[in-house]
């Protein structure tokens, strides 16, 4: 009688995934365990392209001698930094996580009108930290416009978007985006939020920018994050993965108390808090997740 | 008031001529469930496989669908399961012998997606089970697998009922068992159990069948009800749910479950969850294949 032993069953390759060195796992994983942002399966490929281009330029020739320059001192922290870039670049773009408006529109805010509408409170703070050249700033903009006339009606909508970086700010001012920021922005949006600069590129309308300051910080200056008070929701995307441990725990703490009790901090789609903060409750939303500061009356803080 | 409803559930699942008989190969293919891979006989594998020609054919269609990338079809079973695996042929047959038990044509929820929710089901208590140290992997995958056997149940013997809690859920976004319960009185807990019973299912499967929403009222299998309910939570949460938008966020580390099961299982607070939801992505597009695959398009079942 045959026995069906694990060598007599092959390994089914996944649909649709190449093949890929698995010294790209490894890498996957110490991205993951140094910066809380994890490749699944499917994106693996995009990993091993980020690292492909990092090899390229460094004359590196197999992914193995890859893995001891991102493992080995001096070269560890500089190299792990330029991966992360590569691995992120190209993800800036309007409307990119679908599944976390989704979140925001049907559970989040009805719950946060519900909830402030008991004090008498109408006036929503929105947080985008590190919001680079404004993308995620002005879909969240639109977003919270949509409601205007139903769910916000009356409320007054603040969005604070900050960044490090001066050039990033600028641009983000201006709100001029191309094709590729705007490949996620459906025409219902592109018409109604947008005028055309030109052949190739869409302008944010005034009544969209007002809704948003725009202004430098540091997230690692304790004095200034000490003034960030009253926030409803705090998105920080692809920021925090660049931070050492001792720092991603300062500003994560500075998020909590940032936030108002019954407030949401968000991360990019594949980015985790791992376990720095205790106090954030994980929580799963339809295709996303998100980090919730309980409410006074929930009774679970 | 759930409990003055019960007799009058079992009554009428009991009562209804067309509630199927459990599956020929269901039982046999239980025991081998149990089974650790190494031990299971090959031989035995394909006779279940080639004792019904409708599963013979579904099996054979899925080891040559391009989801295994093979060259070309294989030409008999024994080859087909060699190359699926044992685990998949498992599945596979589980799934369609269960596929078979009830009629096609009256379906209130769409079948592909209630498998895709029981396999998705069944696939994440495998994985949550194989991270704790004294889970057993194959009891949760089965009892993932049948959790949701009332709404066959409740297709069959309540469509109308049904259809209105459906309708009700996918309007306001509620969770089904919501809907079912204020709309119909009771939930597919309770329609599931009582066939559960009738086909004398093990008692720890029937308790998730009838638990996995209410799971203070489990007597004897809390941890594993516990594991399935928050399986069942995080399925519907990344794409494994039942087709329609849930307003409503889960908290599973505050959850009841998640204390009960850590009551059992110490080595759950080590467990990464946020880490665990994006692996558990990685085999949410390989279900979808695996149902296409094994039941047609979906529209060829409605």
């Amino acid at each position: 009688m045959t026995l069906l032993t694990a060598t007599v069953v092959p390994s089914v390759p996944t649909k649709g995934v190449p093949a890929v060195d698995p010294v790209y796992r490894q890498i996957r994983d110490l991205v993951y365990k140094v910066s809380g942002m994890y490749k699944a399966e499917e994106k693996l490929y995009l990993l091993a392209d980020g690292c492909e281009r990092r090899m390229k330029q460094l004359g590196t020739k197999t992914p193995r001698e890859y893995w001891d320059q991102l493992t080995a001192q001096p070269s560890r922290d500089g190299e792990l930094r330029q991966l992360l870039n590569e691995i992120t670049i190209g993800e800036t773009c309007l409307f990119r996580s679908q599944p976390q408006l989704d979140a925001l529109r049907k559970v989040i805010l009805p719950e946060i009108v519900a909830e402030k509408t008991k004090q008498i409170t109408r006036r929503l703070r929105i947080w985008s930290a590190g919001c680079s050249t404004g993308e995620e700033s002005y879909t969240l903009a639109m977003n919270m416009l949509e409601e205007s006339e139903s769910l916000l009606k009356g409320w007054t909508v603040e969005i604070v978007a900050t960044d490090l970086n001066d050039r990033s700010i600028e641009t983000a001012k201006a709100g001029i985006y191309g094709d590729y920021a705007l490949r996620s922005t459906t025409d219902y949006f592109k018409r109604k939020y947008f005028s055309a600069v030109d052949e190739k590129k869409l302008q944010v309308r005034p009544e969209v920018k007002k809704l948003i300051t725009f202004s430098r910080l540091n997230l690692q200056d304790d004095s200034k994050m000490l003034f960030m008070k009253g926030m409803d929701l705090v998105f920080c995307c692809n920021v925090l993965i660049y931070f050492d441990g001792a720092s991603k725990t300062k500003v994560i703490n500075h998020f909590f108390s940032n936030l108002n009790f019954g407030g949401y901090f968000f991360l990019g789609t594949s980015e985790s808090l791992m376990k720095l903060n205790e106090q954030f409750h994980l929580v799963h939303f339809p295709g996303t997740i998100a980090y919730w500061k309980p409410s006074l009356s929930s009774g679970k803080l | 008031m759930i409990t003055s409803f019960t007799p009058t559930i079992r009554e009428r699942v009991q009562r209804i001529e067309t509630m199927p008989a459990i599956p020929a190969v269901f039982l046999p293919l239980m025991k081998l469930l149990g089974n650790s891979a190494q031990e299971v006989a090959l031989d035995e594998v394909v006779r279940l496989v080639s004792y019904d020609n409708t599963i013979a054919a579904q099996c054979l269609r899925v080891a040559g669908s391009p989801l295994f990338g093979l060259a070309q079809a294989p030409k008999s079973i024994k080859v087909a399961v060699l190359t699926l695996g044992l685990r998949r042929v498992e599945t596979i047959l589980l799934t369609c012998s269960l596929g078979q038990a009830f009629a096609a044509k009256k379906w209130v929820l769409d079948p592909a997606v209630f498998w895709r929710h029981s396999l998705g089901c069944a696939m994440v208590c495998r994985r949550f089970s194989e991270k704790l140290a004294t889970a057993d992997p194959e009891e949760a995958y089965l009892a993932g697998l049948l959790h949701d056997l009332g709404f066959m149940v409740n297709c069959l013997a309540f469509p109308e009922e049904f259809t209105a809690a459906m309708e009700r859920a996918c309007q306001e976004g509620i969770p089904l068992d919501e809907a079912e319960r204020a709309t119909m009185g009771f939930t597919h807990g309770e329609t599931g159990e009582a066939l559960a019973e009738k086909w004398k299912l093990a008692d720890d499967v029937i308790e998730v069948i009838a638990h996995h929403h209410g799971i203070e009222q489990s007597q004897k299998a809390k941890p594993l009800v516990a594991l399935v309910h928050l399986s069942d939570l995080l399925c519907r949460m990344r794409g494994l749910g039942y087709g329609y938008y849930e307003r409503h966020k889960v908290d599973l580390i505050a959850d009841p479950a998640w204390a009960i099961l850590l009551q059992a299982h110490r080595d759950l607070e080590g467990v990464d969850l946020v880490r665990f939801t994006f692996e558990l992505d990685e085999a949410v597009e390989e279900i979808h294949a695996l149902v296409s695959t094994v039941f047609g398009t979906a529209s060829a079942l409605t």
